[in-house]
């Protein structure tokens, strides 16, 4: 069979496991009652309460969308090596390349439906209350989305060698920030000289830089720096490595 | 051959991510003010630091914001009662909201000692939040009385947005006020009030203004539009009892 067949089959069923999942539920509930909450946040903030219900339902998405995800990535093949279903997968002519690949973008789908799943209520509370939709809306929520690509990639990978979910989540969660400390890394690397310069640039260098994708954050503005050619290659690129690191560690694994 | 095929591919992966990585890094300028000009009000660095490591610098302005117009919507008494834990008992005082003229003395007046940090604190989390930075300087200018405080509000904000031309005619209308000219302040502030989303506590201002020059008609139609912009119901509360005032009169002079 095709191999991006197999790899699209295998996608869609880790979809639909992810979609049927309680976990999903509970999280997509969870989401509604904080989104819904965060109409307090705007009362009071009065004239304001546009501005507020946008940016509280943008961040509570993202984090949400990133919990579900990192939960999600660090499980998806471990779980399935745990109770024994991969020998099922493996005991078809399945190549490890596209049942790795399914399964990242079926996670990735899973995001995308979450994202649109809370959009959707998000953007209900907004009309109920008479409010416009801001114009960096849209873009917002595709960052989000592009943010959690590089995030699931890398936690894929990370769960191949770590010894259990919370330390996947936890040093997942900890690239997350690191990510998003670009600007600070600069202002400490400016101020710090020597090993710690270099240990510094090190590190900032090779963590996914989520300011790029930081849309949420800029409103209407564009953060200087790269175009978006630049950034399609960037999120490519996030998404090839740690798969191909993925597969060499995969591929070492007997089934 | 083959057995090489993705080590090389993870190689070349992996190179292509080490170029990528610095050029994104090198080339990406967050139009945000470094971290080492957020200072801390009322102990919130922790959370400063949440917000900055999660790049949520848009939703802790807003809750810094929120909190502004708690701080200035709360009577100096009721502070100095509350600190004081009721030690010398509590004297009902006039209650005070921004501009707004309640129990017979003007409830923007004050010293708020902290109102200059908290609002360098939002404009320094986000610097194109255009409606705090209007609000703390005219509150800061025409209601708290200190002037030269509102003009080094306004120059910081500029540095961020240069071409706002709002902030300009905020500069300007301060400098007129310290001329003791209410007439040439209302007609340079006149332009903000065009604008939908202009901060109701500038449109109290102007109509204020305007009936100090004289404008009655101006200052009704001012008070008129607070209506319909504005949830905050001293506002309208106020807004519609400025006009009441006004028709009365003008029945009498027309008699």
């Amino acid at each position: 069979m095709n191999f991006f067949l197999i790899a699209g089959i295998i996608a869609s069923q880790t979809l639909g496991e992810n979609y049927k999942n309680r976990f999903f539920a509970i999280f997509i509930v969870f989401a509604a009652v904080l989104i819904y909450a965060s109409l307090l946040v705007g009362v009071m903030a009065v004239d304001e309460e546009a501005r507020v219900l946008v940016d509280s339902g943008l961040a509570l998405m993202e984090l949400i969308a990133l919990a579900y995800a990192l939960m999600a990535a660090a499980g998806t093949i471990t779980r399935e090596i745990e109770t024994k279903t991969i020998y099922l997968v493996f005991s078809r002519p399945v190549p490890k390349p596209a049942y790795l690949l399914g399964k990242t973008a079926g996670l990735y789908l899973s995001c995308a439906l979450m994202l649109a799943v809370m959009s959707l209520i998000h953007l209900s509370l907004m009309a109920l209350r008479g409010f416009a939709l801001p114009v960096f809306y849209f873009k917002a929520v595709v960052f989000i989305w592009f943010k959690l690509l590089i995030i699931t990639s890398t936690a894929v990978f990370i769960s191949l060698f770590s010894t259990s979910v919370i330390s996947t989540v936890t040093i997942t969660a900890i690239l997350w920030t690191l990510g998003h400390f670009t600007q600070e890394a600069k202002f400490l690397i400016e101020k710090s000289s020597g090993a710690a310069s270099w240990a510094l640039k090190a590190t900032a260098y090779f963590i996914p830089n989520f300011g790029l994708f930081n849309a949420r954050d800029l409103g209407a503005r564009a953060a200087g720096g790269p175009g978006p050619v630049f950034l399609f290659i960037y999120i490519f690129l996030w998404f090839i490595v740690p798969y191909l690191f993925s597969l060499l560690l995969f591929r070492k694994k007997e089934f | 051959m083959k057995k090489y095929l993705y080590p090389v591919l993870t190689a070349l992966g992996a190179c292509a991510l080490l170029f990528a990585g610095p050029w994104a890094f090198k080339s990406y300028s967050a139009p945000f003010p470094p971290a080492n000009l957020i200072k801390e009000v009322r102990a919130g660095a922790a959370e400063d630091a949440l917000a900055l490591t999660l790049g949520l610098r848009r939703l802790a302005a807003d809750v810094w914001f929120v909190r502004l117009m708690q701080y200035y919507g709360t009577s100096e008494l009721e502070m100095e009662f509350d600190s004081a834990e009721g030690a010398r008992g509590h004297k009902a005082g006039p209650h005070y909201h921004g501009g707004v003229r309640c129990e017979g003395v003007h409830f923007g007046e004050g010293r708020y000692p902290e109102f200059l940090g908290y609002a360098r604190h939002i404009l320094a989390l986000d610097p194109y939040f255009l409606n705090a930075g209007l609000y703390a300087a005219a509150s800061l200018a025409f209601n708290l009385s200190r002037p030269e405080e509102a003009v080094s509000l306004v120059n910081w904000a500029l540095i961020y947005a240069p071409k706002e031309w709002k902030y300009v005619r905020l500069l300007a209308a301060i400098g007129y006020s310290k001329a003791k000219n209410p007439a040439k302040v209302a007609q340079l502030i006149a332009p903000l009030l065009e604008e939908p989303d202009c901060p109701v506590m500038i449109r109290q201002l102007a109509a204020f203004l305007n009936k100090k020059a004289g404008n009655h008609a101006a200052a009704y139609a001012i008070y008129r539009s607070i209506l319909g912009s504005t949830r905050d119901r001293l506002y309208i509360e106020n807004a519609k009892k400025e006009m009441a005032k006004m028709e009365q009169k003008s029945k009498v002079e027309s008699k």
